[in-house]
């Protein structure tokens, strides 16, 4: 190694130190403690399956992000696929009108919903003005705001990674289609979909891992009705103080993830999209 | 095909996807004029608009000003710390290529998928035990981890449009290790470590789900106090600084559409595509 390389290395060690420390050291910490705590053994993970309480967490979890990723998927393909064939200046309008909400806060957004969607809120208000409601509608604190809201919040990330994607589409494949005289339906189902079907992967991998983790929106526009498990665990933790339950959910969660990522991962086109050789 | 077809075909998606984008923007623009209400709970002005839930915000005691004097403190401390570790990481990685730089540059960036609120749970098991739960230190070294990633995609994607050339030359016309560095590859990164302080700021500026667990009384950010007061109350002071964040951002976007960016380019090169996640 050259005294240049070794000045190199010597760069990345504070990085190293703190990733390894703050980061890596209490995440295992979180796998440990689930194994330990309160005494050493599976007790956690027994105590996880056989309650009652905890697997309604986890399925209301399961259910909300599903349908999610499910409906921010298509609609977000939907927004995507109409922004990359649209003309420059069109453009940047739909982009613009993506980033606004890709950027503000979190919490703003889940009170922008509550203000609209609560029983007297905007939406209430003005559907009884226009005759069109006698009674106000229950919008919010259930798990149609939770998912109303999610959708919101993941919408456009998943445009912003398909219309990564979608522009990247050869266009003489597309022309090549319509001069050997396919069908727009046919060019659609035949050639879009299949070569943006990485872009959907990826936009649906993003979506589902944020949900399953996802503690603001829930938490706020379900008001506890809705139960996911990071507001669970919040509970736990400052609340109950019920280390070995809340760590074993925890690592529940992190292997769901490291599952998700890893199956992606299988298909040559993800760890291109991914980056490739880097990761 | 047949103009009715091609209505379908063509006009229905793209009226669709217009409706969509009218779904994710309007929305939010709802808080202004809520905030601008004559009354003392979240409605729409009824007799006339009335700035007082701003001047609200403005009194001292109601404790937003003090909260966003502790978020910006913090978020420009954790700025300047994750940038700089970031650079220094991120031109080490550049030189020396390697399987250890590589597998560290997996464990930085692990913080954009991981859930943050694994982390948050690790975190208070960990300051518990060094006394620094609630602590200015705590947060900000919390909030450092959360934004290195960002900063290192950033100040990468910068370090990628440098020619290796340039630092072979340098080497070759004999200049020691930390003239090349400081000198010569530095130079060449203002954008990409601008644009990874700005990212790590607005990262630490908008962090929930972990300064959540590790907060109580004392270290009450901005988003700590906007949580607390929409699990409390309904009052239309959240609304005006909800729209006060607002018309920052909207600022801030419209400034970077009409300075910076003059093309409508698919833009690719945005990192926080890849990690919205950890400000959730």
């Amino acid at each position: 190694m050259t005294r240049f390389q070794r000045w190199a290395l010597a760069l990345t060690v504070p990085a190293a130190v703190l990733a390894i420390g703050l980061y890596v050291f209490p995440i295992f910490q979180v796998l440990a403690l689930s194994f330990l705590e309160p005494k050493p053994g599976f007790g956690n993970y027994v105590s996880l399956f056989g309650n009652a309480a905890i697997g309604r967490v986890v399925r209301t979890t399961i259910i909300v992000s599903v349908l999610t990723t499910a409906i921010t998927v298509v609609l977000a393909y939907v927004v995507a696929f109409a922004i990359v064939q649209m003309p420059r200046g069109r453009r940047r309008v739909a982009l613009f009108l993506v980033m606004v909400p890709f950027w503000i806060s979190v919490l703003v957004r889940a009170f922008s919903w509550i203000t609209i969607l609560r029983r007297n809120g905007v939406l209430n208000t003005v559907l009884t003005e226009a005759g069109a409601i006698s009674e106000p509608l229950d919008l919010v604190y259930n798990q149609f705001g939770v998912i109303v809201g999610m959708v919101h919040y993941m919408m456009p990330f998943a445009i912003l990674l398909l219309v990564a994607n979608l522009g990247d589409i050869d266009r003489r494949i597309i022309q090549a289609a319509r001069s050997l005289g396919a069908q727009p339906a046919t060019v659609f189902w035949r050639v879009w979909l299949p070569l943006s079907l990485p872009g959907v992967s990826i936009a649906t991998l993003f979506t589902i891992i944020f949900s399953l983790g996802f503690l603001v929106t829930p938490a706020i526009l379900g008001a506890g009705r809705v139960l996911m498990i990071a507001e669970y665990l919040s509970v736990q933790i400052s609340s109950t103080l019920r280390w070995g339950v809340a760590t074993a959910l925890s690592t529940l969660m992190l292997v769901a993830v490291g599952l998700l990522v890893a199956g992606a991962m299988r298909h040559p086109a993800m760890r291109a999209a991914f980056g490739g050789g880097r990761a | 095909m047949s103009p009715a077809r091609r209505l379908v075909q063509i006009g229905l998606p793209k009226l669709a996807a217009w409706l969509l984008l009218a779904f994710l923007f309007v929305p939010i623009l709802v808080v202004i004029p809520v905030s601008l209400t004559d009354r003392d709970y979240l409605s729409l002005p009824q007799d006339g608009v009335s700035l007082a839930h701003y001047a609200a915000l403005l009194d001292w005691r109601a404790g937003w000003l003090s909260s966003m004097a502790t978020s910006l403190a913090i978020a420009l401390a954790s700025s300047v710390l994750a940038t700089a570790v970031a650079a220094a990481y991120a031109i080490g990685a550049f030189v020396y290529v390697g399987r250890w730089p590589s597998l560290l540059r997996v464990v930085l960036l692990s913080p954009l998928i991981v859930p943050p609120i694994i982390y948050a749970v690790g975190m208070v098991k960990l300051w518990s035990r060094f006394g620094l739960l609630d602590s200015w230190i705590g947060v900000t070294i919390v909030h450092v981890m959360l934004a290195i990633p960002l900063a290192v995609l950033a100040i990468g994607a910068s370090l990628s449009n440098l020619d290796p050339r340039m630092v072979q030359a340098a080497r070759s016309l004999g200049a020691r290790p930390p003239t090349i560095f400081l000198r010569v590859i530095l130079p060449n990164l203002d954008s990409g470590i601008g644009a990874g302080a700005i990212l790590a700021f607005i990262t630490s500026w908008d962090e929930i789900t972990v300064t959540l667990f590790i907060t109580g009384r004392r270290i009450v950010t901005l988003p700590r106090r906007i949580w607390t007061s929409i699990a409390d109350s309904v009052d239309p002071a959240l609304a005006a600084i909800a729209s006060a964040l607002l018309l920052a951002t909207l600022l801030a976007l419209l400034i970077r559409l009409f300075v910076f960016e003059r093309g409508g380019s698919l833009s690719r090169s945005n990192p926080k595509i890849a990690a919205k996640g950890t400000s959730s």
